[in-house]
Formats: C-alpha cells, structure tokens, sequence
C-alpha cells in the first residue's frame, strides 16, 4: 500500500482541482497539511511501516515499488520538509489564490518526490524527477516578480541539459540491457562492465543528477533559484526538493544500479569536494541571507556526495544520515531567513543586526541549526560529519578527510558570521518595532530544532535502529 | 568506641560552619563558641589519649583502596591532644582580641575547621583521606589569610600558590607511593629508599617541611605575619601546621621508608635543616618589627626538627620531636604576647614600642620565658631539646653542629634584642596610655608559658609520655630498638653544655656591645645589620631577590612575555593570515559567478564532457 503515498496526493490534486465549489478549495491547506502529518507519522513508527507495507493495493497498479531503508528516509524528510513549507507558505504567501495554487503545486511535487524514491525503475525515476522540477519552476516563479521569473528560468534551462542527458541515458541504457527495471540493468552492467556504451550512459545520468542536485561545476542556476524564490519555496528546494531528486537518484544509482568502479567513485569524490570548497568558500563573502545559505547547500550536499563516492558501506550510511539531516537543519535556517523576511521585509544581513533580543526563539532556533550545520556536538549534524570522517580515513582517503574537516571550520565561520550579523548586536532604530515571527513560523522552527537536538542525543539509538541496518543491507 | 575517633574531625567542623552562620554576631557569640568547641574537642582528644593502644576506624569511600580509614595510637593521639590543647588555648586568646573585627564569623569558621582538618589529617591511616585533609588546609589557609587587613589577598594568593605547588609534590609522592606499596594504607607501607622510593620520599618530603614552613618554602609566612589576624599566626603557622609537617615527616621518615643514616637523603635533610636554621634567624635579626621578627624563628626553628630527624640517630628524632612540641608551646606564646602588645598599644613596630615592662608585667614576664625557652636557656624546654639536636648533629658532623649553634647564637640575640626594645627602653609617650591585656587574653599565655618550665624542668613528663614511645613504636624504633635510650633528665655531655653557655653569653656580650654602640636595644643588632658583606645581602634580601616566590614570578613573566609574543604571531595567523586568505579566495570564487549565464550552462557542459572523456578513457 505504499502506492498510497501517490495516490493520496494524486487524487486530493484532481479533487481540490475540479470546479466543485469554493469549500473543498478551503479544505485544501489542511487536507494537505494532515497528509505530510500521516506521511511523517507512519513512516517514523515501524507499525505505520508495516502497514503500509501490507495489503494488495499495489498489485493493482503498475507500479514497480522498491521500498528500503533509504527509502523510508527520504519519505520522512519528504514528509517533514513539505509540512514545514506549507506552513510557513501559508504564514507568508498572500492572497487566497496564490495559496491555493501553492498547496497545488506542493501536492504535486510531493507525488513527484515520493515516486522518485519508491519506485525502482530507471524511466519511472526520470519521470518523477521531472514531475519535481516542473512543479519547481512554477513555485520559483510563484510571486512572478522579475527575480523569480529570471531564477526559474534558470533553473529550466539546466534542467532541459540534464533533461536531454537522462533521457538519452535511459535510451543508451535501455539499449545495453534490454529495460529499465533497476534489477535489469543492473544484471547487464555487472555482465559487461568495460562496455563503452554503457558506461557513457551510466555517465551522462551521473552528471544530469549533478545538475539536478546543484553539485559544483553544474550549479549555475542554484544560488539564483534558492534566492529569488519565494520563502517558503526556498524552504522546500533547499531541504528537500534537490535531494530527494538529483542527490537521492546519485545515492540510489552509485550503491543499488551501477557496478561498483572505481572510476564512478572517483567523479563522485572529486565533483563533491570541489562542492565542499566552492561552496563554503563562496558563502563567505555573502551579504545576503538566502544566497549564503544557498552556496552553504552545496557545500553541504557536496559532503553527501563525497562520502557516497568513497563507497564503503559506513560512508554511504553516513551521507544518507548527512541527508536526512541536511533536509532538518537547511529548512531550519531557511525558516529562519523567512521569519527575518516576514518581520523586516530583507534578507540583507548589512541592514540586520541585534534580532536576537526581538525575536529570541527564531534566533535561538537558527543557532541550532547553524552550529548542527557545523558539526558542533551534540546535535545530529555532528555525528553525520563525524561518521562522514571517519569512513574516509578508514578508507584511506586521508587528503579528503582533511577536506572535510577544514570545510567544516570554514562553515562554522560563515554561518557564525551570518548569526553574528543578523541575531547580535544592538538593534537598530529601524529594526527597533521588530517583533517575533508569527505561529506558522515558530512551530516548524522549534519542531525541527527538537529534532535535530533530540536525534543528536539519542544518537545510539539511531544508529542502532536505523544506520546500521542501512549500511547492512549494501 | 571506634567511631569516637570521628568526634575531633566532626565536631570542630561543625562548631566551625555554625561559626559561618553567625555572621555579625561572630564578634561577640563566636568566641564563646570556638571556646566550647574547643574544649569539647580537649576533652575528647584527652580520653582518646588515655584510652591508648591502638584504635582504628574504617569505612567504605571510593574504590581502588581509597577507604576512609583513621586510626589513633600513641603518636598521632598525642599530637591530636597538642593540638586541642592549642586549639582551647587560642581560642580563649581570641575572645578579647577578635571581639571587635571585621569577618570575625570567618576567622573563627576557619580556625575550626583548621582544627578539624589537621585533626583528620594526623588520625588518617589512608594516603588518599590523609591528602583530604591535607589539601582542605590549603583552603582554610587562604581565607584566613585574606581576611586579614586590605590587601592581605596579596599575601594569601602567595600562600596559597607556594603551599598549594609543593602540595602538589606531595600529591605525586602519594601517587608514587601507591605504585611501590601496592596499598594506600599508612601502617602497612614499609618502602626500601631505592630510586623511585627516594623521589616519592622526596617529594612526600617536600610537602610536609613545606607544611612546616621550612626554606625554601617560607616566603608566605613573614608577608602573612604582617597581613593576617594575628592569632592565626599563633595558631597555624606556629603550632597546628608545625605539628602536622613534622609529625608527617616523621612518619615518612621513620615508618613508611626505611631512612637511615646512610642513605643520601639524611645528609640531605640535615643540610635543609642547617640552612634553614641559619638564613631565617639571619633574617630574623635585622626585623624592626615585633610579629615579622617572630615569624622568621617560626621557620629558623623548624630547621631544629628537620635537622633533628634528619640525623636519623635516636636521640636527633627525640630530640627533633620534642623540639616540636616545645616549638609549638614557646612561639605560640610569643605570638599571643605579641598579640597583646599589638591590642594594648597599637602597633607591633619595634621603633614606636618601648617601656610596656612596666605596664604590661604579665605579658612581659611570659615573654622572657618563651624567649629564654627559644634562646635555649637551660632550664626550659627549648634547652633540652636543643641539646638532643646538638648531641646528634655533632654525632653526624661537625659543620651541622655548628651551624645549630649559630643559630642558637644569633636567637638569643635576635630575643635580647627584641625584649630590650619593646619592653625594656625608654617608652614613648604615645604608650603612656597603656595597660596590661585583658584576663582572657593573659591566661593562655601564662598557661602557656607555665608548661614551657614543666616541660623543661620536669622534661622526662613529656619524653616519656609522649615522644619516646612515638619513636619506639615506629618502624624505626623497632628496627633500632636496642639504641634507644631514655633521654629525659640532664642529658649530653659536658663540652655541649659549655659551648652551649658560651654562646649564650656570647649573645649577651654581643648584644649589651650592640646596645651601647648604637644607644638603644633596637639598634643592638645593627652591627651585624651593617657588617661587610653582610649588609649587601640583607640589603637584597629586603628588596625581595631571594624570596624564591618573586623570583619565580619574575622568571614567570619572562615566560609570559614570550608566550604572549608567540600568541600574537597565532593570533595574527588566525586572524589576520587565515581571514585575508579566505577573503582573497571567497572574492575569486565570486569574480567567477558573475552573472553571465550562458557561462554557467558551459561550466555544467564542459564538465559533463570532462566526466564522460575521464569514464570512458578508464
């Protein structure tokens, strides 16, 4: 029945959709919100897993499910994510129209996110993808102000690269192994691994995803998207919208489909420290909020990616760790810039200063978020950084492992700097009425600092419970 | 019965903190109280004392050995009982004296719990328990130095840094001891004095002369004699921490190693012993003032026990151990006068002082009794157990000989010298005013200054009851039992006891010569003050350049200078070099994000490209 986590969207987007009356339009933010709710919920307890797991919905439709660990991971951030997002989309977006069509194009993004990483098939994984990015574009654009529409074109224009790519990729791979099951493919890359033709497809799906996920020397279009973007829409390509499509499809690929290779590994590694220095390097010297965090998501993805590409089994269990927290402490400082931009109307951090005595939760919230970002024990984000080390010096792979550390450093700097210059000081007389962000703002913000306090805490027992069994299974 | 042994640690404790609570009433409700306290503590101490034999106390505390075990027997009763005794004392000295200061609460809350830890600190049969109590005395150390008058802080960081560093030595030496002994229980610890066995030796060593107050260790206590209340001097320095460094070191000399006169750390100790006697009653000779003029002996003096045990024969440990008790009698008894001049006419500068024989007769007449009995003047107690020293010391060679009789030379003159000008010259006006000191104040030093004569005078009371059977009940002791004599009555030959009257006189000589040259007994010693050579060094020594304290501060800021400049260069590395490299690049990497799309889309093409000719080339 997993299949629901489809279906459901699907049918509350055609009903809310059909010309029958102003009431249900009322009922689609809360409809939608209860639905991230039910997702988050049955996904996080193992009951709702195996309910979900049971009955013979499935069956029915052709979809090729492949539900594991990893899976389920992105499920929940999916889940977590676009429930933050609508509710600070309905704090901050104005006008009922606009609302509407922003829980729309959630919904639908949410059926594209959830497809993407249930089902096991390469064409399905192209089409899901797409389904995100189209509903991307649109929410980029939302407001249709003149940097929005100029950040979705951005984004469409790398997309239509990475779409041509996939899609000649599928077309290659298809031609090598006959179809595009994961399992089939597979099968024919592990018979003919020094295939020339394959290994050009297996490449270009590899750099498509790179661009999809904002990863350095393909993220022109990511810091123009992420800060143009409306708030909350910053919120969800940030935390999740990437993710679960460019980053999750490299994870899935790189461990499940393709044939363990050196050469894979090493584009892998090389592309993700290059995004690690690029991008923290690059966050310094920012003056505005979003686009800082934006250059700090591709420093941070480029860990998930660097540790996907030393390929041992603790390291991938550490980047999907480093993933799911990523989606936790990113939204959680986009929350942040969105509850600056609702009660000051900039993200400009040379306008900012001493918030921290008007809006004491939003900056406390973000502090937690930033020092998690760091790796500052002991929030969650520590430990995903620190498994992240350790399985590249146990590799061997000592000159990354000090990458990595020193990147991290230089992360603590920027989003101190970034704390220091909108939360510290003395507020201004212009800032002096600021007051603290509304409801929809707070509870997110606390919600997810719970989370990345409370994972961090009970770090044996997620590992226990959920790191283990992933890096078990590969 | 066992748990009796906990009375003197818990009831001074007690008594101590309710002493805390009473805040401004102190003045006037915490004497009183110390007084009770004490005395409850005297009576305790005195059943324990008859009780005799051996009486331990064990209970469970932390793991690896480190139980809280205490145990009485004869020598640490005794020292127990001298303590209570003091403790009694002092206390009904300060009734009057503390009536009327500030922080009256806290000096009397630190004074018991002094008691309480030195107490703890004597009964402890575990290393651990023992450096307990050891370390609390560091605290209450502190406080009550800095109670003291403004800017006693000074002097009390500088206690508390040298006591707490050779604290610290002892510390290791424990630490050391355990990894030898296997145990952490005093009565079974039996090390031989090889190689590591000497440097824990030395380094326990180290933290009980410390405790004492011997050189090089002594450059807090002058400072604090000028600084803190003056009872503490009566009773910290001069008898309780007296009594605790001392009976430490004889206990590690004589039952936790196996010390002999042949191991190089006797000579070692005599050597300790002979310096210290003679550099700090130098010192001593040249103070103008009459509580700094004490705490010198209150370190000259311990170079007498030092040197004493550190002969490691016999009759230099008896001798050695009853010069602690009589130490403890006399100086406390000086101090207590001192305290009494300073109540009664203001001042404790030598040079405004004069003339009070004839008003304060009763402090005076216990003064001239614990100086003869410091000076060595037979038939008072410091006599007796000087001669045991000198009897040892000329045994083991006749340097250290010489150098304990120096510094009997120059005691007896330092005291002439400070009796003649405090008491005897003509008074000023400014003490024309003056009155004998208070009753409460007048009894502790005449009960004082009567035991010195029956210690002296009926010497074989103490020896026999107290310090023999110490010795004989020793690791030592045993091993040498058939050496051991009875040292009570006249003992020494006839040569010491002519040397030693000749430098008694030799003292007088010297001191009426002084006086007659410079006109008054101040001024008796200013020849010796003014001496080639001599004046030199005082002269340093008064600018502070041998108190090994300041020259470690001096060394220190050195130190500091250089790590500061070392600091800079990381600081400017971290600040400067780090942030400009960063900044440099950051600016690049943002040169290159221009704006230009088209670029992005050929960055993203161009490396696709890349990525494909790199998987298909390997």
């Amino acid at each position: 029945m997993f299949a629901l986590l489809i279906l459901v969207p699907l049918a509350g987007l055609i009903l809310m959709n059909l010309p029958i009356g102003a009431a249900l339009k009322r009922l689609a933010f809360p409809l939608a919100l209860a639905l991230t709710v039910a997702q988050s919920l049955l996904i996080a307890c193992p009951a709702g897993v195996a309910w979900l797991g049971g009955g013979t919905l499935d069956h029915y439709f052709n979809f090729s499910l492949g539900i594991d660990g990893l899976s389920r991971v992105l499920l929940l951030s999916v889940g977590i994510v676009v429930f933050t997002t609508l509710l600070v989309g309905r704090a901050m977006l104005v006008g009922p129209r606009r609302q509407f069509n922003f829980v729309s194009l959630m919904l639908l993004a949410m059926i594209g996110m959830n497809g993407t990483v249930m089902l096991s098939d390469l064409f399905s994984l192209y089409v899901f993808i797409e389904i995100t990015s189209v509903s991307s574009f649109i929410l980029i654009a939302l407001t249709r102000g003149r940097d929005s529409l100029e950040g979705a074109f951005k984004y469409i224009i790398l997309s239509a690269v990475a779409t041509i790519m996939m899609l000649a990729s599928v077309a290659v791979l298809l031609m090598v192994a006959g179809g595009t099951s994961f399992e089939v493919i597979a099968a024919a890359l592990k018979n003919s691994p020094h295939s020339l033709i394959a290994r050009i497809g297996m490449g270009a799906f590899v750099c498509a995803l790179f661009i999809k996920g904002g990863l350095v020397p393909f993220h022109g279009w990511l810091p123009a998207a992420y800060s143009a973007a409306p708030a909350p829409v910053s919120i969800f390509l940030a935390g999740i919208a990437t993710k679960a499509s460019g980053i999750y499809a490299l994870v899935r690929l790189a461990t499940y489909v393709f044939p363990q290779s050196p050469a894979v590994n090493n584009v892998l590694m090389l592309v993700g420290a290059a995004s690690i220095i690029i991008g923290a390097v690059a966050a310094v010297s920012q003056s505005d909020i979003k686009r800082l965090l934006a250059y700090s998501s591709i420093s941070q993805v480029g860990y998930i990616i660097l540790a996907l590409g030393c390929g041992s089994p603790l390291a991938v269990a550490g980047a999907i760790f480093h993933l799911f927290n990523h989606a936790i402490f990113k939204s959680l400082l986009f929350v942040s810039s969105a509850a600056v931009e609702q009660r000051t109307g900039t993200t400009d951090m040379a306008q900012l200063g001493g918030l921290g005595s008007r809006m004491p939760v939003t900056s406390a919230t973000s502090a937690i978020a930033a020092l998690s970002t760091a790796g500052i024990p002991p929030l969650a984000g520590f430990w995903s950084k620190l498994i992240i080390i350790v399985a590249l010096w146990q590799a061997g792979f000592h000159a990354y492992a000090v990458i990595a550390i020193g990147m991290s450093v230089l992360t603590l700097a920027y989003l101190l700097v970034m704390h220091r210059k909108v939360f510290f000081g003395n507020v201004g007389e212009a800032l002096a009425q600021t007051r603290e962000a509304s409801w929809g703002l707070l509870v997110p913000a606390v919600v997810l600092a719970a989370i990345t306090i409370g994972l961090g805490v009970a770090m044996p027992y997620v590992v226990n419970t959920f790191i283990l069994p992933i890096s078990r299974i590969l | 019965m066992n748990g009796m042994l906990l009375l003197p640690i818990v009831l001074p404790f007690l008594a101590g903190a309710a002493a805390l609570l009473l805040g401004r009433r102190a003045g006037a409700l915490g004497g009183p109280l110390a007084v009770v306290a004490t005395a409850i503590n005297l009576v305790v101490a005195i059943v324990l004392f008859r009780q005799g034999g051996e009486v331990t106390f064990v209970a469970p505390w932390a793991t690896l050995g480190m139980e809280f075990s205490l145990r009485a027997y004869q020598f640490s009763n005794f020292i127990v009982l001298a303590a209570a005794g003091f403790g009694l004392l002092v206390s009904l000295y300060c009734v009057k004296f503390m009536c009327d200061r500030k922080h009256a609460n806290q000096f009397y809350c630190y004074m018991l719990i002094s008691l309480a830890l030195v107490n703890g600190a004597v009964l402890a049969n575990n290393l651990i328990a023992m450096l307990f109590f050891w370390e609390g005395l560091l605290g209450a150390l502190f406080g009550i130095i800095a109670i003291g008058r403004p800017g006693a802080w000074k002097t009390a960081t500088k206690a508390f840094v040298i006591v707490g560093i050779s604290d610290l030595c002892m510390m290791l030496g424990i630490a050391l001891t355990y990894h030898l002994a296997g145990t952490l229980t005093i009565s079974k610890i039996n090390l031989p004095l090889g190689g590591l066995g000497a440097v824990a030796m030395i380094l326990m060593m180290i933290g009980a002369i410390s405790k004492a107050g011997s050189m090089p260790f002594h450059s807090w206590i002058p400072d604090a004699a000028l600084d803190a209340p003056l009872p503490f001097m009566a009773i910290l320095p001069a008898s309780l921490e007296k009594l605790l460094g001392i009976y430490f070191l004889a206990r590690i000399s004589l039952d936790m190693f196996q010390l002999s006169a042949e191991s190089w750390i006797s000579p070692l100790m005599m050597i300790i012993g002979a310096v210290t006697i003679l550099l700090a009653v130098m010192m001593a000779l040249v103070q103008k003032d009459y509580k700094r003029l004490l705490s010198y002996h209150a370190i000259s003096q311990v170079g007498y026990m030092i040197l004493g045990i550190g002969t490691c024969l016999p009759i230099g440990i008896v001798g050695g151990l009853f010069h602690m008790i009589n130490h403890a009698m006399y100086k406390s008894c000086l101090f207590l006068t001192g305290g009494s001049v300073e109540k009664q006419a203001g001042t404790t500068d030598l040079a405004k002082l004069g003339g009070l024989a004839r008003k304060m007769p009763i402090t005076f007449g216990c003064f001239i009794v614990a100086a003869a009995s410091i000076s060595g003047v037979p038939p008072f107690n410091g006599f007796f157990s000087k001669e045991l020293v000198y009897d040892a010391a000329l045994e083991r060679g006749i340097l250290f000989y010489v150098a304990a009789l120096l510094g009997s030379f120059f005691t007896a003159a330092s005291f002439l010298k400070l009796g003649h000008a405090a008491f005897l010259d003509k008074g000023r006006n400014e003490n024309a005013g003056v009155t004998e000191a208070p009753r409460s104040m007048l009894i502790p030093m005449v009960v004082i200054a009567a035991l010195c004569v029956v210690f002296g005078v009926w010497n074989g009371l103490p020896l026999h009851n107290f310090i023999q059977p110490a010795l004989a009940g020793s690791h030592f002791g045993q091993l040498n039992a058939h050496e051991i004599g009875d040292y009570s009555g006249m003992h020494g030959s006839r040569v010491l006891l002519i040397m030693t009257a000749l430098s008694l006189l030799g003292a007088l000589a010297n001191h009426l010569w002084g006086a007659k040259v410079s006109g008054s007994g101040l001024g008796a010693a200013d020849h010796i003050h003014h001496a080639p050579s001599l004046s030199w060094a005082y002269d340093r020594a008064a600018q502070r350049q041998f108190d090994p304290y300041d020259l470690v501060l001096k060394l220190l800021a050195v130190v500091s200078n250089i790590l500061w400049r070392l600091d800079r260069a990381n600081d400017w590395i971290y600040d400067r070099f780090t942030v400009g490299l960063t900044m440099t690049l950051s600016r690049g990497v943002r040169l290159a994000h221009g704006g230009n799309y088209a670029m992005y889309v050929l960055w993203a093409i161009l490396a696709a490209a890349a990525v494909l000719v790199f998987l298909v080339k390997s």
